[in-house]
């Protein structure tokens, strides 16, 4: 077993590369917002993770990144929709600040033990 | 994966609306002209946009993965700047120095309004990647807190 990589901390840190990607194709989507016959993309986070995490090898293999179904597609071709990416871009962003937060405490916490529970 | 790269996608977008708010601003600037270095009056001009690819790179190791799906992290591009073929408006102005023999002079075919909705839709898009490299720039600050 592994003491130093907990497995909050392998998860976490998962979580993260998958936040930065979806992220990405957000930006992504947002750039393209006036080419006409450009598809909105993304991923799907939960189905990812696990992927991410039953996955053994590293570097795990990219995400499979798809074309969002669903969405109204105007006269262009373009289907990007402005308030579906804005959103996702503040869920995005509060995501990643959770999951930094909870990997800081995660260190805290292997601090303290490393100090035998006596404060930093 | 690289947060930086997030930069290259919303810089590239920042660009290509960029070019688009300042043609429109030129067909606005050049709505009355008569004269040009080509000849004839001036031609209203439309950008074209063009999604980027990924970057050859990511390309490369996502095909080493064996992954031969769509990825991300390609932008945007201006891809060309075309002339409207709209043929120009002629107008009766016998005393123009432009003025053809019967009297009249072409002037551009440019609709102010249609070009001040695009220049306010160049501004708004302008906006929100900016808000995007905004983002972006939080989360990297976010991720060296995890050092402190």
């Amino acid at each position: 077993m592994n003491l130093v990589e907990t497995p909050l901390m392998h998860t976490l840190s998962r979580a993260l590369d998958l936040t930065s990607e979806r992220q990405t194709l957000v930006s992504q989507n947002i750039a393209n917002i006036d080419t006409p016959g450009y598809k909105s993309r993304d991923i799907d986070f939960r189905q990812e993770l696990q992927r991410a995490l039953a996955e053994e090898q590293l570097p795990e293999p990219a995400p499979l990144v798809r074309e969002v179904s669903g969405l109204i597609e105007r006269p262009d071709g373009n289907n990007v929709s402005l308030d579906r990416e804005s959103l996702l871009m503040a869920q995005n962003q509060l995501a990643f600040q959770v999951d930094v937060q909870l990997l800081r405490a995660e260190f805290n916490r292997l601090q303290q033990a490393i100090n035998g529970g006596s404060g930093q | 994966m690289n947060l930086f790269g997030l930069f290259q996608v919303s810089g590239s977008a920042l660009a290509a609306e960029r070019v688009r708010a300042e043609v429109a601003t030129s067909n606005l600037a050049n709505a009355e002209t008569t004269r040009t270095p080509e000849g004839g009056p001036y031609r209203r001009r439309m950008v074209v946009f063009n999604s980027r690819p990924a970057s050859q790179f990511r390309l490369l190791l996502a095909g080493a993965f064996g992954d031969g799906g769509l990825q991300a992290g390609g932008g945007v591009r201006v891809s060309q700047v075309v002339d409207d073929p709209t043929p120009p408006l002629r107008r009766y102005e016998p005393g123009h120095p432009d003025a053809d023999a019967s009297g009249y002079v072409d002037y551009p075919a440019i609709n102010p309004v249609q070009e001040m909705v695009d220049l306010m839709g160049a501004e708004r898009a302008y906006e929100l990647n900016a808000s995007a490299v905004q983002a972006a720039k939080q989360m990297i600050q976010q991720s060296l807190q995890i050092l402190k």
